[in-house]
C-alpha cells in the first residue's frame, strides 16, 4: 500500500515526516537533559533506535511524529503529531521542541495544526497527551491547546497525567480555538492587534 | 509503503518489507530466549519499538532487513538483511529465524538471497556480520555461507566476533 507522510504547512511551520538529515537535530535533544520527560537522556544507539523507530510508527499505525521545520528556513525546531506504541492506552498528541526553539510558540503550532489533521482528515473523535506531572512546560501547554487534566483516563504506567484534548465538536469555531489561533498570531507577528474581541 | 522495500524470491522463500500482521510472531520471538543473541529477551512494547525501528531503518538507510515469508502461504518464518545502526562499524547482514522455521536450510537461503540482492543493489558488498561468540548456529552458518572469521570485536558493549563474507562473484 503506497503510503507517503502528508506535509502540514502553517503560518510558519512546515511539518514533514523525519527524514535522515534530520537526525542530528533529533539526536542532540535527545541525548540531553531537554528529554527528561520523554524517555531521555539517551545514548548514541537509543536515540537512533527511537529515531528510526519515529519513522517506523507511521509505516505501522498511519500516522506520527513529523519534524517541525521553519517554512522559510527549513530549519528544524522539534517534533510533534501522534504517538502511540505498544501499551499506550490511546492515541496521543506529542510533542518536543529543541531547547533553542523554545517559547516561541512553535509547539502550539504545530500541535494545533497536528491535532486539527487528525480530527479532519483521519477520523479521530478524541485524543490525549500523557504529561509528566512534573514537566509544567508541556502541561502548560496542554491547557493553552484547551486540554484538560482527565483524571478517569487509563494512564500508561501510573508516572504520568492523561490531558483529554476538546473533542472536533467541541474545538470547532470556539473560543480556544480562536485563543490559540490569537495567540499564535501574536507569536508570529508581536504588534498584532485582534479585531472584534474585547480586550478590557 | 513509506520506503518502497524490494520483494526478492528464492525456492522456497518470499523476502519482502514487514507488515503490521507480521508482529505477532516479531514480538514473540523477541520474548523468547531464541532472541539471546540478538538484544533480546524483551517485553512486548520493546519489540514493537523494534518492530517500528527496522521499518525506519530502510527510510534512513536506504536499506534494512527483510521479513522472511514462507512463499506458498505468505506466513512469517524470520528476518535477514542489512543492519546499521548507531554504534555499528559497517552495514551488517544479519539474520534470525523463528522456531518453527528452523532446521530447513532457511536461513541460508533467506541470507544468501539477501546477501546477492545487497552487493547487486545497495553497494554493500563484502559485509560483514557481527555474531556473539555462543551463537553456534550462526556460527555455523556464516561459515557455511562462506564468510570468514576476521576479528574479535565489540558491539554494544558485548564481545562480538566480525565475520567478512566473500564479494560477489567469490560466494560459496
Amino acid at each position: 500500500m503506497p503510503f507517503d507522510i502528508p506535509v502540514i504547512e502553517t503560518r510558519r511551520l512546515m511539518l514533514r515526516g523525519p527524514e535522515a538529515q534530520d537526525y542530528p537535530d533529533f539526536k542532540a535533544t535527545f541525548s540531553s537533559y531537554r528529554s527528561r520527560f520523554m524517555g531521555g537522556p539517551l545514548n548514541t544507539y537509543e536515540a537512533w533506535m527511537l529515531y528510526a523507530a519515529e519513522i517506523g510508527h507511521w509505516q505501522v499505525r498511519g500516522f506520527g511524529m513529523w519534524m517541525i521545520h521553519d517554512k522559510l528556513s527549513g530549519e528544524t525546531y522539534g517534533m510533534a503529531g501522534g504517538w502511540q506504541p505498544a501499551g499506550w492506552p490511546e492515541r496521543e498528541i506529542a510533542w518536543i521542541i529543541w531547547p533553542g526553539a523554545a517559547g516561541k510558540g512553535y509547539a502550539l503550532e504545530a500541535a494545533q495544526a497536528a491535532r486539527g489533521h487528525f480530527y479532519s482528515n483521519l477520523g479521530w473523535e478524541t485524543a490525549v497527551s500523557y504529561i509528566d506531572p512534573k514537566n509544567l512546560d508541556s502541561i502548560r501547554l496542554a491547557e493553552r491547546l484547551g486540554a484538560r487534566k482527565d483524571p478517569e483516563a487509563a494512564t500508561i504506567d501510573g508516572n504520568d497525567a492523561v490531558y483529554r484534548h476538546p473533542a472536533p465538536d467541541a474545538l470547532k469555531d470556539s473560543q480556544i480555538a480562536h485563543g490559540i489561533d490569537m495567540e499564535i498570531a501574536h507569536y508570529a507577528d508581536p504588534l498584532f492587534k485582534p479585531e472584534g474581541w474585547a480586550l478590557d | 509503503m513509506l520506503f518502497d522495500v524490494p520483494v526478492i524470491e528464492t525456492e522456497r522463500l518470499t523476502l519482502r518489507a514487514a507488515r503490521v500482521e507480521d508482529f505477532g510472531a516479531h514480538a514473540e520471538f523477541i520474548a523468547s530466549e531464541r532472541s539471546r543473541f540478538v538484544g533480546g529477551p524483551q517485553d512486548r512494547q520493546q519489540a514493537w519499538f523494534g518492530f517500528c525501528t527496522s521499518l525506519g531503518h530502510w527510510v534512513a538507510r536506504g536499506y534494512g532487513m527483510w521479513t522472511i515469508a514462507d512463499k506458498a502461504n505468505g506466513t512469517p518464518l524470520g528476518r535477514a538483511g542489512f543492519i546499521n545502526h548507531e554504534g555499528w562499524e559497517e552495514p551488517e547482514l544479519g539474520w534470525h529465524l523463528y522456531q518453527a522455521a528452523e532446521g530447513k536450510g532457511l536461513a541460508f537461503e533467506a541470507a544468501q538471497a539477501a546477501r546477492a540482492y545487497g552487493a547487486r543493489h545497495f553497494g554493500l558488498d563484502g559485509v560483514i556480520s557481527y555474531i556473539a561468540p555462543a551463537n553456534i548456529r550462526s556460527l555455523a552458518l556464516a561459515e557455511r555461507l562462506g564468510a570468514r572469521f576476521e576479528r574479535e570485536g565489540e558491539l554494544l558493549g558485548k564481545p562480538c566476533q566480525v565475520w567478512r563474507h566473500p564479494v560477489a562473484g567469490e560466494a560459496a
